[in-house]
């Protein structure tokens, strides 16, 4: 497990380069000099020499580059205009929050398919169809919709649940209890519209990999033998379906920080994918680069696990894995 | 499969979903391309903003032309000396003297919008829109696949491991945030939207476009071309691409149903190509701020983009499995 381990770690380390890398060509494509404005009203030319010095645009690309790099991986990600705050602070207030959003979508979404895949598979005929069917129409559901409905439906017709944000305004006042009850009912319905549709998704896998195994020749040697359906499916098909899960794991986590964005936006919920979105619409380039550097090292950190999580239950990965 | 009395049940029902599928992607397909003949009206007219402000769907209304512009009224009456009709909730007299043409009628099948504007071509000139651009990123990402996937494939072992470590870093980042810093750096505009779209989504496709073309490689058929005295890229154009045509096609349906989905997040957002353009997430994001009074302008644009995506997914399932049937042994 331990080379497999290292190996797995410096096989991450240029992917993260990479991903810096890039983001830091996207900048070198845009045109013009920075802080440049058309003759007249705007910056003098004075200011925006200035400018240019105290932000550094005025080195060579090399230096800017390893700059960049070398900022990162020390932790600094630049100065943000809009929240006039380092970057990095305002990221890490945000990627608590947002951990907290994604965390609890990922573990009902995977819980939510599991236990639905499974339940199809054990089904009947009829049921396995009224089960897929459905699953299926959830997968195609776009979470902002969903999100925007179940406000639609909860907040403002019904008014059960709060609209958006992370509290009541007037929470920080209240004893712990009501706090953490408070915090929950805020976090069900953005929760709901990211995990919902992907359960769909997860469930549809489950169900045709339980099913695959089901069909193989130990299985049906267990049947014969008079194993009941519900059983077959637990002892022959749940563990295979836990390990083809284990490396959708991975895959799910670039999906779920690309849809916190729109949901936390539409739920204003205050955590990165917001902070983001309000940085595009600011155009404060360090803190959208930050984000997304974060986010880049957030999805290469999931896969990792996603990777490690595979080796741990399955020895074949651990040895198949250069 | 002979054991017990069930058949798998992987195919058949997909079949038929995937039949279903085909036919409502090709109703779909023709309302996109015949949007500006059948859509009843321009989708970003404005006759009586007041007037015809968050009108359910099927409403009747009329448009009564007066002096002082057009104004829509529900529930039109003749009166002795003119016509009485409901506009923002309130009873309207014209007198003929001050109508010099009839009153027209209008039905607003899908309702309108917080301006007044028509949904029904909104919603038409949105899909329109929407699948557009998500078509040229899709085929823009095939073009890409092809080229990167053909050159990994084919070029040797260290453009492989160059581009390929490519697809990893590119994968890493979600799309969506990657858009964010473009949106960020240049200004918005469907062609924007197109060249990232685009840019993002081959990774997957040249994943295909590569492992195909590594099975085919060793095999009989390219040898046979080239002891013909074909060319190499000519072996690849005329003899090996052909054979991946059915798995690119999956694979591009697939990646088009996500495509039209995050062009959709972005509109939403108000980060896709500006006005006038009309797109599905931007006519969601003009209801998002009248869900109590409108249901219809977040229900029905949603609606269309879940029956899109529900379509492409299930068509492309269905494809795969009739291409790639799963092994009954």
């Amino acid at each position: 497990m331990r080379p497999f381990l290292l190996r797995r770690v410096l096989a991450a380390a240029p992917l993260l380069l990479g991903s810096l890398t890039l983001l830091f060509l996207l900048l070198q494509l845009v045109p013009g000099r920075p802080f440049a404005s058309e003759a007249g009203a705007g910056v003098s030319p004075a200011a925006a020499e200035r400018l240019r010095q105290v932000s550094g645009s005025d080195r060579p690309v090399a230096a800017r580059y390893l700059a960049w790099v070398g900022g990162v991986i020390g932790g600094d990600l630049g100065y943000s205009w809009s929240e006039r705050r380092p970057v990095a602070d305002a990221v890490r207030d945000a990627a608590a929050r947002t951990l907290l959003l994604a965390g609890t979508a990922i573990a009902l979404q995977f819980a939510l398919g599991f236990g639905l895949g499974l339940l199809a598979a054990a089904a009947g005929r009829r049921l396995d169809r009224l089960l897929t069917a459905a699953a299926g129409i959830l997968y195609s559901v776009p979470s902002f919709w969903l999100g925007l409905l179940l406000v639609g439906s909860f907040s403002v017709r019904l008014g059960w649940l709060p609209v958006s944000q992370l509290h009541s305004p007037d929470a920080a006042a209240w004893p712990a209890g009501p706090r953490f009850l408070d915090a929950a009912r805020h976090l069900v319905l953005p929760c709901l519209a990211l995990a919902l549709p992907g359960a769909g998704g997860i469930a549809l896998f489950v169900r045709d990999e339980v099913r695959a195994a089901l069909s193989e020749g130990l299985a049906r040697a267990a049947r014969s033998r008079g194993l009941g359906r519900g059983r077959m499916v637990l002892r022959h098909g749940a563990g295979r379906a836990l390990l083809a899960v284990s490396v959708l794991f991975g895959l799910a986590i670039p999906g779920l920080l690309g849809g916190s964005i729109v949901i936390e936006s539409l739920f204003a919920w205050p955590g990165m994918g917001r902070l983001a979105y309000q940085g595009t619409l600011a155009r404060d380039e360090p803190l959208v680069l930050g984000c997304a550097a974060v986010a880049a090292l957030l999805v290469i950190a999931g896969s990792l696990v996603a990777d490690l999580l595979a080796a741990a239950v399955d020895p074949r990965v651990r040895e198949s894995l250069w | 499969m002979v054991t017990g009395g069930e058949a798998p049940a992987l195919t058949s029902p997909s079949r038929s979903a995937g039949r279903v599928g085909a036919a409502l992607l090709a109703v779909l397909a023709l309302l996109a391309m015949a949007a500006p003949w059948i859509a009843p009206r321009p989708p970003d007219l404005q006759e009586d903003v007041a007037g015809a402000r968050l009108l359910p769907p099927l409403t009747r209304a009329h448009a009564l032309r007066t002096s002082s512009g057009i104004h829509l009224v529900t529930d039109l009456q003749r009166t002795p000396d003119g016509w009485s009709g409901r506009r923002l909730r309130a009873i309207e007299i014209v007198r003929d003297q001050d109508l010099p043409a009839p009153p027209e009628a209008r039905l607003y099948l899908l309702g309108t919008d917080t301006l007044g504007r028509d949904l029904t071509s909104r919603l038409l000139f949105g899909l329109r829109h929407s699948a557009g651009v998500a078509l040229f990123a899709v085929a823009l990402a095939v073009l890409i696949a092809i080229a990167v996937g053909s050159a990994a494939a084919l070029g040797g072992a260290a453009w492989d491991a160059v581009l390929m470590r490519g697809v990893d870093v590119l994968m890493s980042i979600p799309r969506l945030v990657l858009f964010l810093v473009c949106a960020t750096l240049f200004p918005p505009s469907a062609l924007l939207l197109v060249l990232v779209l685009g840019a993002t989504t081959w990774t997957g496709l040249a994943r295909i476009v590569r492992a195909g073309l590594q099975t085919l490689a060793g095999g009989s058929l390219r040898a046979a071309a080239r002891a013909a005295g074909a060319a190499p890229l000519r072996v690849l154009a005329r003899h090996l691409l052909p054979q991946l045509v059915p798995a690119l096609a999956v694979g591009a349906a697939l990646r088009f149903a996500d495509t039209v989905l995050l062009e959709s997040a972005i509109s939403l957002l108000g980060l896709g190509a500006p006005p006038p353009a009309v797109s599905l997430g931007g006519i969601m994001a003009s209801g998002r701020e009248s869900l109590a009074g409108g249901w219809w302008l977040t229900a029905l644009p949603g609606l269309l983009l879940a029956v899109l995506v529900l379509s492409l997914r299930s068509a492309a399932t269905s494809l795969d499995r009739t291409l790639d049937p799963p092994s009954l042994a």
